[in-house]
């Protein structure tokens, strides 16, 4: 029984708030519904690294992980910026651009990354005339 | 952070969409399918961020992913592109297929207890009495037209407090360019070289 009310304890504000606020209301995104969006396209990424064979589409896997951060970087942002006054009045000083600026580190990061990346596969289709995973495997033992 | 009329509208179009493209980045046949995939994806999150009003992160993921990263992505495939996949004569998985189930369970699970916290944790600060939604001062009164003072607030944040990331990152991408030009040259590039 406790396992079935702290399953639910999540849900339990939006269930609460069932009938003080007219019903469309209830739908309209906070925070954790960005926080949902970026940890399925998390999970989306993560299985295409773990499952695909060709190395090119590992690579957009990655970049799709990447987004799924910047996306939770900036709805974070977003959420500091709105409620900068009332987390101040509770004494908690917040950078709410602290946000954009990592995430634009992030895309840098990946923009040299992808490139680099690129690289070792074109020299390495060069040397193994194929793009799988599972057979470039000189490294194996 | 509460999204209004329209705008919640627009966010769940969006979400959808990009969850549906971001599957089908990863289950396309054809690589390049996937990669035109993948350019949906990242225009969608674009779109997102500018409903987060960051519109400067949004030009830059444009240009950058979109006019930048996923050329390079399209020029590559046609370089190592084989026939094999598109006339589906090879695998698409690599067959590890359990642990991918255990780390998603785990990845699921996490997350699950993770917003247990979130979803009290994060409402606005004071939700009892007024939503912060409403927008204050000059936004509320700007009409069509209005510029916001996100990229002059992001570009003073970059050259002041992040001044030395800045610089090691272009640093960074120098490093990456010669790099890469090094590791795609061909041998007889190579041999003329040396």
């Amino acid at each position: 029984m406790p396992l079935i009310a702290g399953m639910l304890a999540p849900v339990a504000p939006f269930l609460m708030q069932a009938q003080s606020t007219p019903f469309l209301k209830r739908f309209e995104p906070t925070l954790v519904n960005f926080l949902m969006l970026s940890f399925l396209l998390f999970v989306v990424g993560v299985a295409g690294v773990l499952s695909r064979r060709n190395i090119i589409i590992i690579f957009m896997s990655i970049e799709l992980i990447l987004n799924a951060v910047n996306l939770n970087l900036i709805a974070f942002s977003r959420y500091l910026e709105l409620n900068k006054d009332a987390l101040a009045a509770k004494g908690l000083a917040v950078n709410p651009l602290a946000g954009p600026v990592f995430t634009i580190f992030i895309i840098v990061v990946a923009a040299a990354e992808a490139a680099v990346g690129l690289g070792i596969v074109i020299a390495m289709f060069r040397n193994r005339e194929t793009v799988a995973i599972d057979e470039i495997d000189l490294l194996k033992w | 952070m509460q999204l209004h009329g329209w705008e919640a509208a627009l966010f769940y179009v969006l979400a959808i969409l990009t969850l549906f493209m971001a599957v089908f980045v990863v289950t396309a046949r054809v690589a390049v399918h996937s990669a035109l995939f993948l350019i949906s994806t990242l225009v969608n999150v674009a779109l997102l961020f500018i409903l987060l009003r960051a519109e400067f992160v949004a030009g830059v993921q444009i240009l950058v992913y979109v006019g930048g990263v996923m050329v390079l992505f399209l020029f590559v495939i046609m370089l190592v592109q084989t026939r094999a996949e598109e006339e589906s004569r090879v695998r698409l998985y690599t067959g590890q297929t359990t642990p991918a189930v255990l780390i998603a369970l785990f990845l699921a699970v996490s997350f699950y207890f993770a917003l247990n916290p979130a979803q009290t944790a994060f409402r606005p600060p004071d939700s009892a009495s007024t939503p912060q939604t409403v927008e204050t001062g000059e936004l509320a009164k700007a009409g069509a037209g209005y510029i916001s003072k996100d990229t002059q607030e992001i570009g003073e944040q970059l050259y002041r407090q992040a001044a030395l990331p800045f610089e090691v990152a272009s640093l960074l991408l120098l490093v990456a360019m010669v790099g890469a030009v090094l590791l795609a040259r061909g041998s007889k590039q190579e041999k003329y070289y040396d």
